[in-house]
């Protein structure tokens, strides 16, 4: 009798969960072992804002109730982490010191909220609102009514700053060039964007105008919890600063691995890496389009929704190319609202 | 107890990975545990064994030990701050710390060393060590070569480089700087070198950049068009630290992904550019510098974009840089030097504006002063035999002279290396060989808490000092607390556990308590071709089983299975390779 393949999935955001959910319909025998540093099961990380409105039960998130993964005969396995693939011999080097073989490895590790290295040294009084865990973190920091500065921006921050203002917080965004990432926009476009933000209660200070951050300090006691200094003398105070700039995609594990990585895990067009058994989606792979002569990173619900059934498909024996799945241009309408692909996700 | 068995000597080859990874064969473990005890004098000494210039390499290494670490294996955890802990022996030393050498009688040789750059000192220092008569001639007005000329002063002061160049010459090396070796004005022939001296030894480095191909947009292939806006980065390091006043557009482009290219990125940063990007031909994971430095230089604002190689420029109408051209890349399989390769996708051109090209893409030897003529490879470098002796009798070379570019250790250990080989030929045999000493260890040196201690990360300036006026040392150094928790993280690979079979009692008290896979019931052990062990060959049956082994590549070196043993059959060892004199 032959022995069913394993199939082990690093990552369950929206593409690992996508492709495992694939996996289990085409080979109802396989053995599916899915890997997360995250202490919950999949959820749904665009809904996360939703914990300032009053949501804060983890079994809200989900979505798929824990007895899923049983049901399907899916291994998940929470709290883990990959320290190291071995290409060669097949094998993945787990944190405790466990080493756990694989027939096929899909990486869907996505990608972590990036931090400017400028900024690391102020690490510590930063907020972050990957998780379900930060989002909880930065819920509890905030007063009624608190102050929230955003560094960056970037379509997820703005999603929650949009939650924000609604909630009743104050909200400053210190806008620079990642505001809108992942959306490119022209320098008018950008001008109408930010009057539009402006528009709906978020105050906007334009970093580089202000000499970009000269500091984050701890406010002094029964004041607000952080100080920002700029490089021109404005300061401002908030009781949470989240910085918000974008992703990086999390490949760290994979170096010396063998696969070719630039900022991102390099695909061709049907997801598949440098290793003929590794396939990569989602936010950590950059995919080659033929379109723009280059490796390039399509972000988004949808795109990396496809992606995950499109790595399952082609683990399975399928051969098909990565077609976008959504527009990602940034349109105002009449004057007075923003729409994002991005913040399409219900 | 000394020893030249094959199988102590391939012990302390095979299990000592930092070590082995030095091109310098510095005593990594025995000088981290000494820091862990406090020594750090001691330390140092350690270090100045092998490389005589610990405060410098502690700051400007390429780490190679590093990346070798045992604690960096997979599942182990990041890799100990070796260079750190080099760095913070020097600096954290007593302030009247004396520095030991071991002197030979004098020889009554005279040798001449061209070039007083890394290779050429470590060589000077020790050929003076073994008695010979030194002198040092040296092109620039100062000694120290690329240390000095190459690599900026907020990554190696230059009171640390004067000290440590000064204590390697101090034993009657005569230096000669601003005297020039060839044909020109005030220059002295090679020929009459060598008729004046017993041996004379090159050590030139290696300082003319390489050329790139750029065409001109509009134009046809060629090199690089004269441009007061596109320099070669090395000749603009040079420049600046012989003191000359140098300048950067607002926009800076670097071509290259070795040190100097990210060190022009730096200091093009100090010196008011707004806008620093280095283009990279593959990714920032395959270029040959620290991820501290890759770190560091983003902090400051340098941006890196990869898979990209630059194949022209694009002037204004006045002659001034306006734009480089590339072209998009992807990457290919790896070279037989290691290095991945870099495609270029026909047609994928761009353009990137800029008002600055600095081009940093490596270094050739200048060798045209070489007379009478020798014998040169394939990249036009000097060929030399095993003892570093070229096709002229007693003309020996060394260092990136020979290799081509290469770091800052490896060009130590060349030198080193020479300096041996040389002696050997004036002497008519070695005088030093390498043996391993084993000593017995009474109890564990570590304990398994220290596993769990994080890595020491280097503290640094705050940007805004940084970049201001004074431009002050980037990387402060650990305090002596850091130094100790970092210490205390090496596994000490030196240490060799070892179950005495006679009286083991085979009550697997010590597989229990073992931490990882690391003690193994075996059938029996390899040995490789040089006599050394090989390969452990694992037993699946009780009844097959030949010994109880401890498998050293596994061990952590925690002690938990010595301090099991019911019957103390454990035995712990330091094996450590030491130089003797030849009898």
């Amino acid at each position: 009798m032959t022995r069913p393949r394993h199939h082990v999935i690093i990552g369950t955001g929206v593409a690992g969960n996508q492709a495992t959910r694939t996996l289990r319909q085409r080979e109802p025998d396989a053995r599916i072992s899915l890997l997360t540093l995250s202490a919950l099961p999949f959820y749904n990380r665009y809904d996360l804002p939703r914990v300032f409105r009053g949501v804060h039960d983890w079994r809200e998130f989900l979505v798929d109730p824990p007895s899923y993964y049983e049901d399907q005969r899916i291994e998940l396995r929470r709290c883990t982490q990959v320290v190291n693939v071995d290409a060669q011999r097949k094998t993945l080097a787990l944190e405790h010191n466990e080493t756990l073989s694989y027939d096929t490895l899909l990486v869907a590790s996505g990608g972590r909220a990036y931090l400017p290295e400028e900024l690391s040294e102020y690490r510590d009084l930063l907020d972050g609102f990957t998780s379900f865990e930060q989002a909880m973190t930065m819920q509890r920091k905030l007063p009624a009514g608190g102050a929230v500065a955003i560094l960056g921006g970037d379509m997820i921050g703005l999603d929650l700053a949009r939650t924000l203002v609604d909630t009743g917080h104050r909200v400053m965004l210190v806008a620079g060039k990642h505001t809108f990432w992942p959306h490119v926009e022209t320098p008018e476009q950008r001008q109408a964007l930010l009057g539009v933000l402006q528009s709906m209660g978020i105050e906007i200070i334009d970093a580089e105008a202000q000499g970009g951050i000269a500091s984050i300090q701890a406010g002094a006691r029964g004041f607000a919890a952080r100080r920002l200094v700029f490089g021109k003398g404005r300061e401002c105070t908030a009781d949470v600063v989240l910085p918000s700039f974008g992703l990086a995609p999390a490949v760290e594990f994979m170096i010396g691995s063998g696969v070719a990585i630039e900022r991102g895990l390099l695909v061709s067009p049907s997801l598949r890496t440098t290793d003929d058994s590794i396939l990569a989606a989602g936010d950590v792979c950059q995919i080659w389009s033929e379109a723009d002569n280059r490796y390039r990173f399509f972000f988004g619900w949808k795109n990396v929704r496809a992606m995950g059934e499109l790595a399952a498909r082609n683990l399975t024996g399928d051969d098909e190319a990565f077609e976008p799945a959504q527009d990602e241009t940034l349109h105002i309408h009449d004057g007075m609202t923003i729409h994002s692909p991005f913040w399409e996700y219900a | 107890m000394r020893s030249e068995d094959p199988r102590d000597v391939g012990w302390v080859r095979q299990n000592i990975p930092c070590q082995s990874a030095c091109p310098a064969g510095t005593n990594v473990p025995a000088y981290i545990g000494a820091i862990a005890a406090g020594r750090h004098g001691e330390a140092y000494e350690i270090n100045r064994a092998a490389n005589v210039l610990p405060g410098v390499l502690g700051r400007i290494c390429s780490r190679p030990c590093e990346d070798a670490c045992r604690h960096g294996w997979p599942g182990n955890g990041e890799a100990v701050g070796i260079c750190n802990l080099k760095r913070a022996a020097a600096d954290l030393k007593h302030a009247g710390h004396r520095i030991t050498e071991q002197l030979y009688a004098p020889t009554g040789k005279r040798i001449a060393i061209v070039g007083a750059g890394p290779a050429g000192v470590a060589a000077a220092h020790d050929l003076s060590v073994l008695g010979h008569d030194v002198t040092v001639l040296e092109r620039e007005q100062h000694f120290g070569g690329m240390l000095r000329y190459g690599i900026p002063e907020f990554r190696l002061p230059r009171d640390i480089l004067d000290i440590e160049l000064h204590n390697a010459l101090r034993l009657g090396v005569d230096l000669r700087c601003g005297q020039g070796v060839g044909h020109g004005p005030g220059e002295i022939p090679l020929a009459r070198l060598l008729e004046q001296h017993d041996a004379v030894l090159l050590a030139a480095g290696c300082m003319a950049p390489l050329p790139l191909q750029l065409r001109q947009a509009g134009a046809g292939p060629g090199a690089a068009p004269a441009c007061p806006d596109i320099e070669h980065g090395l000749p603009f390091l040079v420049a600046l630290h012989r003191g000359q006043s140098k300048s950067v557009g607002r926009r800076v482009a670097v071509v290259g992904a070795g040190f100097t290219a990210l060190d022009c990125a730096r200091v093009a940063t100090r010196l008011g550019a707004q806008q620093v990007t280095i283009h990279i031909r593959t990714a920032e994971e395959y270029i040959p510098v620290t991820k501290e430095e890759i770190f560091e230089a983003k902090r400051e604002g340098v941006r890196i974009k990869g898979l990209r190689t630059p194949v022209g420029v694009v002037l204004d109408g006045q002659g001034r840089l306006t734009g480089v051209e590339f072209v998009q890349n992807r990457l290919g399989a790896w070279r037989p030097d290691g290095r991945r390769q870099a495609l270029p996708i026909e047609g994928s051109e761009f353009v990137e504006a800029c008002d600055t090209l600095l081009i940093a893409i490596g270094q050739k030897t200048v060798n045209d002063f070489i007379e009478p003529q020798v014998e040169l490879d394939e990249w036009q470098n000097v060929r030399v035999g095993d003892a570093g002796m070229t096709s002229v009798r007693g003309l020996f070379a060394c260092g990136d002279f020979v290799t081509g570019p290469s770091t800052v250790v490896e060009a130590i250990g060349r030198g080193r290396h020479a300096a041996q080989g040389l002696d050997a030929w004036l002497m008519g045999k070695p005088r030093r060989r390498r043996v391993v000493r084993i000593e017995p260890v009474q109890q564990p040196l570590r304990e398994r808490s220290f596993d769990f201690i994080a890595r020491q990360e280097m503290p640094t300036a705050p940007l805004h000092e940084r970049l201001g006026k004074d431009r002050p040392e980037v990387e402060i150094g650990l305090d002596a607390q850091q130094a100790v928790q970092e210490a205390r993280r090496c596994y000490l690979c030196n240490l060799h556990y070892q179950i005495d079979v006679d009286r083991c009692i085979y009550c697997r008290a010590c597989i229990e308590v073992a931490p990882r896979n690391c003690i193994k019931l075996v059938q029996g052990v390899d040995i490789l071709d040089d006599g050394s062990y090989g390969s452990l060959r694992e037993a699946r049956e009780w009844n097959q089983v030949g010994a109880i082994w401890i498998d050293n590549n596994e061990c952590i070196r925690c002690g938990a299975c010595f301090r099991a043993c019911p019957v103390k059959c454990i035995a712990i060892t330091r094996n450590e390779f030491v130089e003797v004199d030849t009898p």
